[in-house]
């Protein structure tokens, strides 16, 4: 038991879960306007990034492929809140749930379909070399995680608090019907949330790929951390998800470097069960009262 | 200026509207009363869209907005304070009335400075909003609640206000002021549409009234005139 291997561990860890933070906090900005999360997220990480790949292999250099990537998961959002999440929403029925994860499994199948069910490399030119920082070892490509992760993060915050369409977003998370009879629309608002949580997902696909790989069942390992994460930290804290993120992440891969690669699943899942069963409402979570 | 034919709305199966028809004229003020459940509420939200009214008209300055969703009837000139405030809890008090003149400000940059003097205006006419700009609105006390659910309605500079109950839960000064401000509000020439349980005070401000009985008009007309109703005496201003 070595302290500075525990610590590398523990950073390159944290900075792993940055990403599932990052998905996770996708799941808060749909949630906040429509009371819905898209099933199929995960998938959409997937779809994106392959994407990406594509614009890459065309030739697009990074700093055009991300914007791109980003465009096409907005795109992709917005496919998911018409095609499924709005259906069920105006029938004022859960079908967004089994919709949102029928259109993930066809992302899947497309998938498969055009770039095949191989893991590929996912170039960049961002260096893997380990640079020395305060007695760990980083690599600029993890560190490009988190730079990436609180740059949208901080963005959309930004956005929420300044701009009167982010404050008119806001509205629609307090009281829906309150924000329609100032004239703003509920509908439009809800699709600009899963526009932007599509935004999220394709980034996060974006900033994780050349570390773990593209592959169409990528999407499986990522989701489900970031439910866990998602549930622990509850449904109404951007901050709370990145510090429950980077936790689980560190969390994982000391349990990977001690226990074993196959315990790597199980802090996620631990942690999941134990904050269903002690704080349904999430750690930062603020306990929601239902008026009847 | 807003003119409601034969509504017809409700909730599912059960209609709680069965052909209301009242009338707004511009500048004036017009008093909906009526015991709980007659049907008054449903009414304010059959005409600002809450609810999509199943017959009937609703014209606002003449163009027919039934049906229309409720964001679309807010844009073209009418502003709902809803029953209960309904002011946005975790929003600033200053947001607050920033939004409710969502529909013709600048939707990124620049929005604070061409609301300024409609800011200016509803600080005035509540200085208590002035001192808790920054103050989230959930923090507020109810009456200063309803201070800033009117004046985010007047933010919107609206052809037409509805008022839904504005005396609800107050304490009774309270509720003095904020017939105080209706009175303020009424000078000011603005068109609006009153629904409250103190029927008495309603009719005192009021320049013509409806009385509500199970979802349709069962009386009308100005408070004089309903002050020598027996009927409306009797149940009403007893």
């Amino acid at each position: 038991m070595n302290a500075q291997i525990i610590g590398q561990m523990a950073v390159s860890g944290a900075l792993m879960g940055l990403v599932y933070a990052l998905i996770a906090y996708g799941f808060q900005l749909t949630f906040a306007t429509s009371k819905s999360i898209n099933f199929g997220q995960g998938e959409l990480v997937m779809i994106s990034a392959f994407f990406s790949l594509t614009l890459t292999n065309l030739g697009f250099p990074y700093w055009a492929m991300v914007p791109g990537g980003l465009l096409f998961g907005a795109l992709m959002g917005l496919v998911v809140e018409r095609a499924g999440v709005r259906l069920a929403l105006e029938q004022k029925s859960e079908g967004w749930i089994l919709l949102s994860i029928i259109i993930g499994l066809f992302f899947f199948s497309a998938a498969e379909n055009i770039w095949g069910r191989d893991d590929r490399p996912f170039p960049t030119p961002i260096s893997a070399d380990p640079i020395h920082i305060l007695g760990v070892d980083v690599t600029r490509l993890e560190l490009s995680v988190a730079v990436g992760v609180f740059a949208i993060m901080g963005l959309i915050e930004l956005f929420k608090r300044r701009t009167l369409l982010g404050k008119a977003f806001e509205a629609v998370s307090a009281d829906r019907d309150a924000a329609e009879l100032m004239g703003i629309s509920s509908t439009r608002t809800v699709m600009l949330s899963y526009g932007l949580s599509g935004s999220v997902a394709a980034l996060a696909g974006i900033l994780v790929s050349p570390i773990t790989t593209v592959g169409p069942t990528m999407a499986s390992a990522l989701i489900l951390k970031a439910f866990s994460v998602a549930v622990v930290a509850g449904l109404d804290s951007g901050f709370g998800v990145v510090l429950v993120g980077m936790f689980l992440g560190a969390l994982e891969s000391l349990a990977s470097f001690y226990l074993g690669s196959g315990w790597r699943e199980a802090p996620g899942l631990i942690l999941l069960i134990l904050a269903l069963a002690l704080r349904p409402n999430g750690v930062f979570g603020k306990a929601t009262i239902r008026k009847v | 200026m807003l003119q409601v034919e034969d509504l017809h709305a409700g909730y599912g199966a059960s209609e709680v509207l069965t052909g209301t028809t009242l009338t707004v004229k511009q500048g004036t003020l017009v008093a909906l009363i009526g015991a709980n459940g007659a049907g008054k509420t449903t009414t304010m939200r059959a005409i600002s869209g809450g609810l999509k009214p199943s017959r009937g008209k609703v014209l606002l300055d003449g163009q027919e907005v039934q049906g229309l969703d409720a964001s679309r009837i807010a844009r073209l000139g009418l502003a709902h304070s809803p029953e209960g405030r309904k002011v946005f809890g975790p929003l600033s008090v200053e947001d607050n009335l920033l939004l409710g003149a969502y529909s013709r400000l600048p939707r990124f940059f620049g929005y604070h400075a061409q609301a300024k003097d409609d800011l200016d205006r509803v600080y005035d006419l509540f200085p208590r909003l002035r001192d808790r700009t920054r103050q989230s609105a959930g923090t507020l006390s109810g009456g200063e609640q309803q201070m800033l659910a009117i004046g985010r309605a007047l933010m919107a500079r609206p052809k037409v206000m509805l008022l839904d109950e504005p005396s609800m839960g107050l304490a009774p000064v309270i509720v003095q002021e904020v017939f105080r401000t209706i009175r303020r509000l009424k000078e000011e020439g603005i068109t609006l549409l009153l629904v409250e349980q103190f029927a008495k005070s309603a009719l005192e401000v009021a320049d013509y009234a409806y009385v509500m009985e199970r979802g349709r008009i069962a009386v009308e007309g100005t408070p004089a005139e309903l002050g020598r109703n027996e009927r409306v005496l009797a149940a009403y201003l007893g």
